[in-house]
């Protein structure tokens, strides 16, 4: 048996032991000595060519991560208020200080996340659609990394493998409909909720979950 | 889709779910679909409007906690709509709530009650 083989045998043994396994964990110190309560999304950096990428996925981040039991700072409102001075350049923003917005919002912790991939990509007959996110938290207090997650997300088009060339025909006919139109809504919720809610590589509760400050077990 | 898929998709949906804690701590009423239809077309402003109304006056008669934001988003819009009073009142929902907002919320009703000729906050249109 090859190296190679040898990590994938090792990898599919690690995806079907799931949750029991000991799977890969963050270093969850810098965060715990910190305990933040509340999280600022900043202006998002789209590295796709889809201009309309960072609102859109603005409108999926809030929601995880309140239900993940922080305070979540009005994500519409702040990148208003943010362009109203001047910061709307989101290469700008994440590459200044967390600490000064934290003097402007109160903020424990500031979220930056970047778009990687935001794609449709038409192969023969079938259509991928592609998100990929970096996600990183800093202290607004020491600018300290507290968090940092990579999620890609990728759909294909159920393949019909039933019809001949009317199945055939049919999946050019899927394949054009997505992408004139993909949906991406859809894999960057998948995206977040696989950044924030996968024990040993996710956020620990935050404090209006009862499991505030509980769960070093998993975290 | 062959047999063996069908099978196997939902065993593999089972192992990935058993990874992930879902909550539902909050309810958020169609806040997330019509933020991104107004991202879509800013002309949906009012759906946005009434949707973030709907969450507060549905968490209001449940007697429910309203998500975090949603009383300072649906003041900002009001902001902008040029309703100041209107607005300060939402924002300081929004602080008696979370507390965590205080800082953020007092310097937007410092804003808010700027009197009109001083330096408004923004344009009345979004």
């Amino acid at each position: 048996m090859n190296f190679k083989s040898k990590i994938a045998l090792l990898s599919l043994v690690t995806l079907f032991a799931g949750c029991a396994s000991r799977p890969p964990r963050y270093d969850y110190s810098q965060f715990r000595t910190e305990g933040p309560r509340s999280i600022l999304v900043v202006p998002v950096i789209n590295k796709s060519i889809d201009v309309n990428a960072p609102d859109y996925f603005l409108a999926t981040i809030a929601t995880p991560l309140a239900e993940r039991g922080y305070y979540v700072f009005p994500v519409n409102m702040v990148k208003s208020v943010l362009a109203d001075d001047g910061l709307s350049d989101a290469n700008l923003v994440h590459a200044g200080d967390p600490h000064r917005l934290g003097e402007l919002f109160g903020t424990d912790a500031v979220m930056y996340i970047s778009i990687e991939r935001w794609d449709a990509k038409y192969v023969v007959l079938a259509t991928t659609v592609t998100v990929e996110l970096n996600y990183t938290l800093k202290s607004a207090h020491t600018g300290q990394v507290l968090w940092k997650n990579h999620q890609i997300v990728a759909y294909q088009p159920q393949q019909n493998n039933g019809g001949g060339i009317a199945g055939l025909v049919a999946n050019a006919i899927a394949a054009a409909i997505t992408k004139a139109a993909p949906n991406y809504m859809p894999l960057a919720r998948q995206a977040n909720s696989g950044a924030i809610n996968v024990k040993g590589m996710g956020l620990p509760a935050g404090p209006y979950d009862s499991l505030f400050g509980k769960d070093s077990v998993d975290y | 889709m062959s047999l063996r898929t069908l099978i196997l998709s939902p065993l593999i949906l089972l192992v990935a779910a058993g990874c992930v804690t879902q909550h539902q701590r909050y309810d958020w009423g169609s806040y997330d679909p019509s933020l991104y239809g107004y991202y879509k077309n800013p002309a949906n402003v009012g759906e946005l409007s009434a949707s973030l109304k709907a969450v507060i006056d549905a968490a209001s008669a449940n007697k429910a906690a309203i998500p975090p934001g949603i009383y300072a988003e649906y003041g900002y819009l009001q902001l902008q709509q040029g309703k100041n009073s209107a607005a300060i009142d939402l924002f300081k929902q929004e602080e008696s709530h979370w507390p965590e907002s205080k800082i953020f919320m007092d310097r937007m009703i410092k804003v808010a009650s700027t009197p009109v000729g001083g330096t408004p906050p923004r344009s009345a249109a979004p």
